[in-house]
């Protein structure tokens, strides 16, 4: 059993983190969503120039350690005069890196998306961008909803990178906690027990959400 | 109203369409026979520019189709196209699969769009059936849907892709009678398929074409009944024979 007088005593010192780890993901989520659907839409296009930094955006990010990212919005731009704290250079870099991975995921919904439906729209004689929007994104995103899950799950949990920054994080506070008490493990699985609480109703919702879309089509 | 001169179209080496000329005026009901892989659809989709054409002209509306500078989306409000898929947006209901472009490329209002799309709805005959989904809707019915979506931006030309061949054969006659109400109504009609009932009966001129050649171009009467290419002859013999 776990010593719970650990979360009573520092209830006040996990739930600062708690709170700030969920407004990182909601910023992040929705940051990463609208940049990733808009470098997805990129990929696409038969404009040879957004395609190409689409794809750059996608392969470099994807494959570089979030550490790195995160570490170059922090202690990269002061470089160049840009002052942010660990909580606003981790959100950013977090936003930056989770996009290239919904990026992928919703290039692969808008793909698995009939040819037609484009065709509809455009001979309709509404532009790319309405035809996008109202036709093929709504459809796109519905097929994608599993794996877009995934990545916000992944999110919340990369979320955890701000404590190397000093991002006033979940796992910041709790390296505080265990700086104080000196119990590691009670520390961490109260920890770990926050971030289910986030995890857990997102991958419960995401099955609910699809099956309902399932039903409605 | 639509004129191809000498219009070529490749797929990479391959030539599709060759040396097409062709005249369609305003009122007319043009219908493309020919086997399939002839070319028919491809030259209906370059008029819209769903295909782009590789040399020649093609004016619609004394606007040059084949330009870069033309203004498409502004050509293609006045083209409306049915598709042999029908091409219905699965994720709305039927009333906002027609009032989608109206609202969105003329900007009329929601209110406006509705009262058209439910005039073009009552006009195909399926008006009870605006707040379902198209997934619930019959093949023949769905393609009325797409009839009345693509008159509801009032274009001058409609396309038709094929607009049975999709269908049970029960549900044939009920898109055909739509698109002979149409045509009686002075629309400018371009209409690929294989229903020669419907050519015969609805068409100013037959268009006949193979390999990507415009073969023969008559009056349905004479086509049907005294066509001038052995091509032709031989298409119509083994469609007829069976």
């Amino acid at each position: 059993m776990p010593d719970f007088s650990i979360l009573t005593e520092y209830f006040p010192v996990y739930l600062e983190g708690f709170l700030n780890t969920i407004l990182v993901s909601v910023i992040a989520l929705i940051g990463s969503f609208v940049l990733g659907t808009i470098i997805a839409v990129f990929r696409i296009t038969t404009i040879k120039p957004l395609q190409w930094f689409g794809t750059a955006y996608v392969e470099f990010i994807r494959n570089i350690p979030l550490l790195i990212i995160v570490w170059f919005f922090f202690y990269g731009l002061h470089t160049f005069g840009a002052r942010m704290d660990g909580f606003q250079a981790g959100t950013l870099g977090l936003t930056v890196y989770t996009s290239a991975f919904i990026a992928e995921a919703i290039r692969a919904g808008i793909l698995s998306v009939p040819k037609g439906q484009m065709e509809a729209a455009r001979s309709s004689g509404m532009t790319y961008i309405q035809s996008m929007l109202h036709v093929i994104l709504p459809q796109a995103i519905k097929l994608v909803i599993p794996p877009l899950s995934n990545q916000f799950i992944n999110l919340i949990k990369n979320s955890s990178v701000l404590t190397v920054i000093s991002g006033l994080d979940l796992m910041y506070f709790s390296d505080k906690v265990n700086g104080d008490s000196y119990a590691t493990v009670d520390t961490y699985i109260f920890t770990g027990m926050f971030y289910l609480i986030l995890t857990i109703p997102m991958s419960y919702g995401s099955h609910v959400l699809e099956r309902r879309l399932a039903k409605s089509s | 109203m639509i004129t191809f001169h000498e219009v070529d179209k490749f797929f990479g080496d391959f030539q599709v369409l060759t040396g097409i000329n062709l005249h369609v005026e305003s009122g007319e009901v043009v219908v493309v026979l020919g086997p399939s892989g002839s070319g028919k659809s491809t030259m209906l989709r370059c008029i819209n520019r769903l295909e782009e054409t590789s040399s020649g002209q093609l004016t619609v509306n004394g606007v040059r189709v084949d330009e870069r500078k033309t203004d498409l989306n502004k050509l293609r409000r006045n083209i409306g196209m049915v598709f042999q898929h029908f091409n219905l947006y699965p994720h709305k209901k039927v009333i906002d699969n027609i009032t989608l472009a109206p609202i969105k490329a003329l900007g009329v209002s929601k209110a406006e769009a509705h009262q058209t799309a439910m005039h073009y709805l009552e006009k195909v005959g399926i008006a009870d059936k605006a707040q379902a989904y198209p997934s619930q809707l019959s093949g023949g019915q769905q393609q009325r849907v797409a009839i009345a979506r693509g008159l509801a931006m009032k274009p001058q030309i409609m396309l038709f892709d094929e607009p049975t061949s999709a269908l049970d054969p029960e549900m044939v006659g009920e898109v055909l009678d739509v698109m002979k109400a149409l045509a009686l109504e002075g629309m400018t009609m371009v209409v690929v398929t294989h229903e020669m009932g419907f050519a015969r009966e609805v068409a100013d001129r037959v268009v006949f074409m193979d390999q990507g050649k415009i073969v023969e171009e008559a009056p349905p009467e004479q086509f049907f009944s005294d066509p001038k290419e052995e091509r032709a002859k031989l298409f119509l013999s083994r469609l007829l024979n069976h």
